[in-house]
């Protein structure tokens, strides 16, 4: 088993336009995905969410902004840490995820590890 | 495995909050309150999708509260702030209060009070309660009515306007504003129920739950003794005793059951014996409205061991009184059927074709259904099917179309 990094990105809302309901809902599909997910043994622990905005700082002259803000399309939202066999395994398992629905993207990284 | 959410909490929330920070800011930020509520519900959902926090009540107050104290920092254009929340320490305590618990009663009086504006039709009066204190969206509204979602943006424009005019929302400590309030209240609170007991689309998922909310805000009303009333409890003696009976309504298919065949040990006894102490109380004054006979009638439904064993000749007459303070086709309708059980199915068909002129009753597909409901018992299957043909000609939706085909199956 190896393991796998999922980078969420996206699959925010824009502050009007989804009910409470709606919003319940979707948070139900993604404690369903997780507790899945662990329960399978793909998972140890919860993921880490991500707050925004924070502060960007870039180039020699580390310039810093305030941001990324919540419209950015490919903003990071959060990380997750999974075992999988392989990177098509790892792949396959962040089909169910819900980000989806609001357009948003699982980047699915291997973990680079010091082990020869 | 996760700490499990109570169902409907994001709703309940939304109706809480919004409430409270419109009363404690004025009607002028409501747009204010509703970004902030939505915007805590939206964090909520960013975080809690990876861990649940113990408290999550007390999780989305605090940040609600957060980024009101934030907004209202940002945007002094809307405004001076009551005096009372011009310092930071104030605005802070003030909102710790607001947002409490113990004011929660209050809050939602004051909005439920404030949405029944008498420049705004019942309808819409219904609209703005669903909106702010259920905290249904438009789109889940515009469902339940089965209208156009652009209709329920038009009466939540209106309605928005009309609020936001206000200085203040209509306090329950103001008691003689209040009182001329009560009845667009009252109207609006059983348009409400009717819209879940009755609405057309079974399959509409906050069936229920519009009908456990109006229960819940008449409760809101029985609570202030500048609310409360013997007619207030009539109406949540009628709200008790039809949300008894609604598990048996439709079917496991979300199709319509006839009564006769509703399994009537399914009824909810608590509801019931809850239904009974209000009717009771409601026994207390002096005026006899419509929702004392309305509850009286669902009383003797509620009550009876079967259908043969109703207390037809009771309905009946309370039907009668009915007619005379509050005519409508619904009740003459169920007046007929009322009178086909005590005199025969000849005097209930008499009855219901005497209301064929109603154009409201020709396009209703219950007096179709009752037509045909008549003439099988009368052994004329034909005359039931015709009937029963009529009946999904008009049907609205598909518990009530089924449920006509599969009787119209059965004979």
């Amino acid at each position: 088993m190896s393991k796998f990094m999922f980078v969420f990105r996206g699959g925010g809302f824009a502050t009007a336009g989804v009910s409470p309901t709606e919003l319940q809902a979707h948070l139900t599909k993604w404690r369903s995905w997780l507790d899945g997910l662990a329960k399978s043994g793909h998972s140890r622990d919860g993921g880490i969410p991500l707050q925004n905005p924070g502060k960007t700082l870039r180039g020699r002259q580390r310039t810093v902004t305030d941001g990324p803000f919540a419209e950015s399309k490919d903003l990071i939202t959060g990380s997750l840490i999974i075992e999988a066999a392989s990177l098509d395994e790892a792949a396959g398992l962040a089909r169910e995820c819900p980000v989806f629905e609001y357009d948003g993207s699982v980047e699915v990284r291997p973990l680079l590890t010091l082990d020869a | 495995m996760a700490r499990p959410i109570a169902a409907d909490l994001f709703r309940r929330e939304s109706g809480r909050l919004v409430a409270a920070l419109v009363r404690l800011l004025g009607p002028a930020r409501l747009s204010l309150a509703e970004d902030v509520v939505q915007d805590a519900l939206v964090s909520a959902l960013e975080a809690w999708r990876f861990d649940v926090p113990e408290d999550p009540r007390a999780w989305i107050l605090k940040t609600a509260k957060n980024r009101a104290i934030d907004a209202i920092r940002r945007d002094r254009r809307l405004g001076p702030l009551p005096p009372e929340l011009e310092s930071s320490e104030k605005l802070s305590t003030s909102m710790d209060h607001a947002l409490s618990d113990a004011e929660d009663a209050g809050n939602q009086l004051a909005m439920m009070l404030s949405c029944c504006h008498e420049n705004l039709s019942s309808d819409t009066h219904v609209t703005l309660i669903l909106r702010f204190l259920c905290g249904l969206g438009p789109r889940e509204i515009a469902r339940a009515y089965l209208v156009e979602t652009d209709t329920i943006d038009r009466r939540l424009h209106r309605g928005r306007r009309e609020l936001q005019s206000l200085g203040r929302l209509h306090d329950v400590r103001a008691s003689s504003e209040v009182r001329a309030r009560l009845p667009s209240v009252l109207e609006a609170l059983y348009l409400l129920f009717n819209e879940g007991y009755q609405g057309s689309d079974a399959d509409n998922p906050f069936c229920t739950a519009m009908c456990s909310e109006a229960l819940r805000l008449t409760d809101l009303l029985l609570g202030s003794v500048v609310t409360s009333s013997p007619e207030v409890h009539a109406l949540a003696a009628l709200f008790c005793f039809d949300a008894a009976r609604l598990a048996t309504r439709t079917d496991a298919l979300g199709v319509f059951v006839p009564l006769r065949m509703q399994d009537r040990t399914l009824w909810d006894g608590t509801l019931i014996a809850r239904g009974i102490v209000h009717l009771g109380q409601s026994a207390s004054g002096a005026d006899l409205t419509r929702w004392h006979l309305e509850a009286g009638i669902a009383c003797e439904h509620a009550i009876a061991p079967s259908l043969t064993e109703t207390n037809w000749p009771r309905i009946l007459k309370l039907y009668d009184e009915l007619l005379a303070l509050a005519p409508g086709p619904v009740v003459g309708l169920n007046r007929a059927l009322a009178t086909a059980e005590i005199h025969g199915p000849a005097a209930g068909r008499e009855a219901l074709l005497a209301l064929e002129g109603d154009r409201r009753m020709t396009s209703y597909p219950f007096y179709w259904g009752a037509l045909a409901e008549i003439a099988r018992r009368e052994g004329n299957a034909r005359e039931a099917a015709r009937f029963y043909g009529k009946a999904i000609s008009v049907s609205r939706s598909r518990a009530e179309r089924t449920a006509y085909e599969r009787t119209l199956r059965s004979l």
